[in-house]
């Protein structure tokens, strides 16, 4: 049993703190190459960036009728990564679920660096990128307030919100773990947390007031976090665009903001895992919730596309079946298919089961199909849709050409980046909430069986 | 009064809440005890008191500070200044509660925070007691205790198995923070800066090439449009052969100078002014500036030509095709005669 829960495993905490600030330490060969060629992406990002706003977006696939597209499709996807992370720490905080407690701040992290790449594309998008202060609510130099009947301003209120608040809610459950860091190191990383930790003591006044900050957070960036994908999802469903108005829109995207987002943190927490030797922390327990969790997931998603399916497919309106017929028999058919068959196929036939959802293995490779179906799933309902309209003779098809493609390419390694660079930075895993619930939590015998329980201090 | 301060490591929560008790007992006040841990154990644990939590009405604060700011964005500022879309209210209310409900939970979540820092009076950079070994799973009792209580209290702690136990003198050690604590101000003054530049855009002119106009891409993709030659044979639209009227011009007529008079107000006046001298808001932003319509320059040249420059835009000027039909440009064109000084 004490194998099996790493609540029942306690060992002395100074090793547990070694456990996780030494792999901070450990930057060998294999560390420095990854680095640096994410690193490398990263700067060619940047420097198309800066050739598609020398030369304007006309470098791009970008043609009347699809105006929206690969970046379009970036900004959804990683937008719906980073949902998952707040969820899993806040909901499940919330819900007093016990094994979040090794997993939340890995899922956080993701959530941050997947939202400030999301947060990217609309600016690469924009074109002229520098206007994007005409979004804020201060007159431009036409003296124009931005109005708030756009869709698009709702979502920019809205992300600003939900980035600051993660940023902020993440910074506030790591602020034990930065003195814990501060306490055992030494040279510039012991300024640095001594900076970051912010003087923190663990004195009674801190840990209350802790505790009522991540209550609130926890209860604020949960509705929040239901807006920011619903907002997303009505920048398509506002429009009169067949395909996109639909009222199932909001909770559809949410569903697959989480499917996606779960299965994200599943990849960062089999590689970290394996990359920082974290297999004290991260146990079968835990990637069995989380296999459990993204099997739900599959199974809403699979009804919220057939809800939205049915209602065209029954209308049978005359661009609707244009639409579906290019779905299941068009150009665009290998890839619908291969979307269902990672969105639902292949999770229904695999993770029902205890051996594949704790296997890492296995279960990585479910959720990278999981990955690439929902990355289909954006292209087709962004510029696939886009191409077919109630106005045939401005139908058309978009193909992605190289400066959108190497841009999303680099947002991916932008990604990674950010993340095997703060991997060496903050610690992964919240040393503090593994403490607490190893002392919380005890055996209990009832007949002949000893039962895991957990003491509920009063409130 | 000589105050001494007493810090000692315990191993675990029983032994911490019997010293507290014996530390009570001796006659030191709960708030002159302070226990410091590496994983928030519960006052009932160790027999404290709950401390004092403002830290909700704070958040409430926040977010009633940002439902008002929410108002403002939504209401406040289309009242201050109204801006008519397509016969839309002012104040639309539905996309106004999207807004007020960001608002009001961006304010509750960065109140809390900020409250979480006042509370805790973070950040603090002055050298604190503490023992780092309490991150290790020790706890620690801090006792703030008059000189003549400081032996008795001393001997508690050693008594219940304090370890590390660090007693000094309670006169306030030296601040080591002046550099961090400049370095953030300079950081919040930046921030501030950048914040108000933005806002003063209009007084404090950065330059800093924002137009179109500057960008490669204006060559790339809006190459020079040349009239179409001589013997071009026109197959849809108006005839655009240089030095002949496109299409019928239109007389001057009352009604065709008041339609002129509103078409150049809409298209024109934004660059050339409303008066037409070249002097409109955007002209600053243009080099050349916009050609002075009552000038020589202008009025000199033929209707067909002006009809031409309308058509197919000169220079930074962009071609009008798209917002006037050829009879409005006719108008325009008989409204930019009546300007002439």
């Amino acid at each position: 049993m004490r194998q099996r829960h790493l609540l029942l495993d306690p060992r002395r905490p100074w090793d547990v703190d070694k456990d996780v600030l030494d792999p901070m330490y450990r930057t060998g060969r294999r560390f420095w190459m990854l680095f640096s060629i994410l690193g490398g992406l990263v700067v060619m990002w940047g420097a198309i960036w800066v050739y598609q706003m020398n030369w304007g977006l006309g470098i791009t696939g970008l043609n009347r009728p699809v105006m929206w597209a690969l970046y379009i499709v970036n900004f959804v996807y990683f937008i719906g990564i980073g949902h998952a992370g707040t969820f899993i720490s806040a909901a499940l905080r919330v819900l007093k679920i016990e094994w979040r407690r090794p997993i939340s701040r890995a899922a956080e992290t993701l959530t941050v660096f997947a939202l400030v790449a999301a947060a990217m594309f609309p600016l690469v998008h924009l074109g002229r990128s520098w206007k994007f202060y005409w979004l804020l609510p201060i007159p431009n130099q036409r003296q124009l307030w931005p109005s708030y009947h756009s869709p698009l301003l709702w979502d920019m209120t809205a992300i600003l919100t939900y980035l600051t608040g993660s940023i902020l809610f993440a910074y506030i459950g790591l602020l034990p773990d930065l003195a814990m860091a501060r306490d055992h190191t030494v040279g510039w990383r012991h300024r640095l947390y001594e900076i970051l930790a912010l003087g923190w003591r663990g004195t009674e006044r801190e840990w209350a007031n802790q505790e009522t900050a991540l209550n609130v957070f926890s209860y604020v960036i949960i509705p929040v976090m239901f807006s920011v994908h619903t907002i997303v999802s009505w920048d398509f469903a506002m429009a009169l665009q067949p395909g996109w108005h639909s009222s199932i829109f909001g909770p559809y995207f949410i569903i697959g903001a989480l499917f996606s987002g779960v299965a994200a943190v599943i990849l960062v927490l089999a590689l970290i895992r394996k990359a920082m030797h974290l297999d004290y922390f991260l146990r079968d327990e835990h990637f069995d919730g989380m296999g459990k969790f993204l099997l739900l997931l599959s199974f809403a998603w699979a009804y919220f596309y057939f809800n939205d399916y049915l209602v065209a497919w029954y209308g049978q309106a005359p661009v609707d079946k244009v639409l579906q017929d290019l779905f299941e028999k068009g150009w665009a058919a290998p890839l619908w298919f291969l979307m269902l068959f990672s969105n639902v196929v292949l999770p229904w036939l695999t993770l029902w089961s205890r051996r594949i959802r704790t296997s890492v293995p296995a279960l990585f490779f479910v959720c990278v199909f999981v990955q690439i179906g929902m990355y289909i799933e954006r292209y087709l309902i962004v510029p696939t849709t886009l191409g077919r309209n109630a106005l045939p003779f401005d139908w058309g098809i978009y193909i992605p050409h190289l400066p959108e493609t190497l841009i999303t390419v680099g947002a991916f390694a932008l990604v990674g980046f950010l993340y095997i660079l703060f991997s060496r930075i903050i610690p992964l895993i919240p040393v503090w909430e593994v403490y607490e619930g190893q002392v919380l939590q005890g055996l209990r015998r009832i007949g002949r069986a000893l039962i895991p329980t957990r003491a509920e201090p009063g409130e | 009064m000589a105050e001494v301060l007493l810090l000692g490591l315990f191993h675990e929560a029983t032994s911490t809440a019997d010293t507290i008790d014996q530390l009570r007992r001796l006659g030191l006040p709960d708030e002159m005890i302070t226990v410091m841990s590496g994983m928030p154990y519960r006052p009932e644990m160790l027999g404290r008191p709950r401390p004092q939590r403002r830290l909700g009405r704070i958040s409430l604060l926040g977010a009633l500070a940002g439902c008002l700011l929410g108002l403002f964005l939504t209401v406040g500022i289309f009242l201050l200044y109204p801006l008519e879309q397509g016969g839309q209210p002012i104040v639309p209310v539905p996309p106004s509660l999207i807004i007020l409900f960001e608002a009001t939970m961006l304010g509750a979540m960065v109140a809390t925070f900020v409250g979480l820092l006042l509370e805790n009076r973070f950040p603090i950079f002055k050298s604190q007691l503490y023992d780092p070994r309490i991150t290790e799973g020790h706890i620690g009792v801090l006792a703030q205790v008059g000189a003549a209580l400081a032996n008795q209290a001393e001997s508690i702690l050693t008594a219940n198995g304090a370890h590390h136990l660090h007693r000094v003198d309670a006169s306030q050690p030296p601040d080591r923070g002046h550099t961090v604590f400049w370095a953030m101000a300079a950081g919040a003054v930046l921030v501030l800066a950048i914040g108000v530049l933005l806002i003063a855009y209009d007084i404090v002119k950065v330059s800093f090439p924002t137009q179109m106009a500057d960008q490669d891409s204006t060559a790339y993709e809006q190459g020079p449009r040349l009239a179409a030659p001589a013997e071009a044979v026109p197959i849809q639209g108006p005839v655009l052969i240089a030095g002949q009227p496109a299409t019928e011009p239109i007389s001057p007529t009352v009604n065709s100078l008041q339609r002129g008079q509103v078409l150049f107000g809409i298209t024109c006046a934004v660059c050339h002014g409303q008066d037409g001298t070249g002097d409109g808001p955007l002209s600053g932003y243009f080099s050349p500036k916009p050609a002075n319509l009552t000038g020589e320059a202008v009025q000199s040249l033929s209707d067909a030509e002006i009809f031409l420059v309308i058509t197919q835009g000169r220079g930074l000027m962009p071609s009008l095709a798209e917002n006037l039909s050829p009879v409005e440009r006719w108008d325009v064109i008989n409204y930019v005669r009546s300007l002439k000084k």
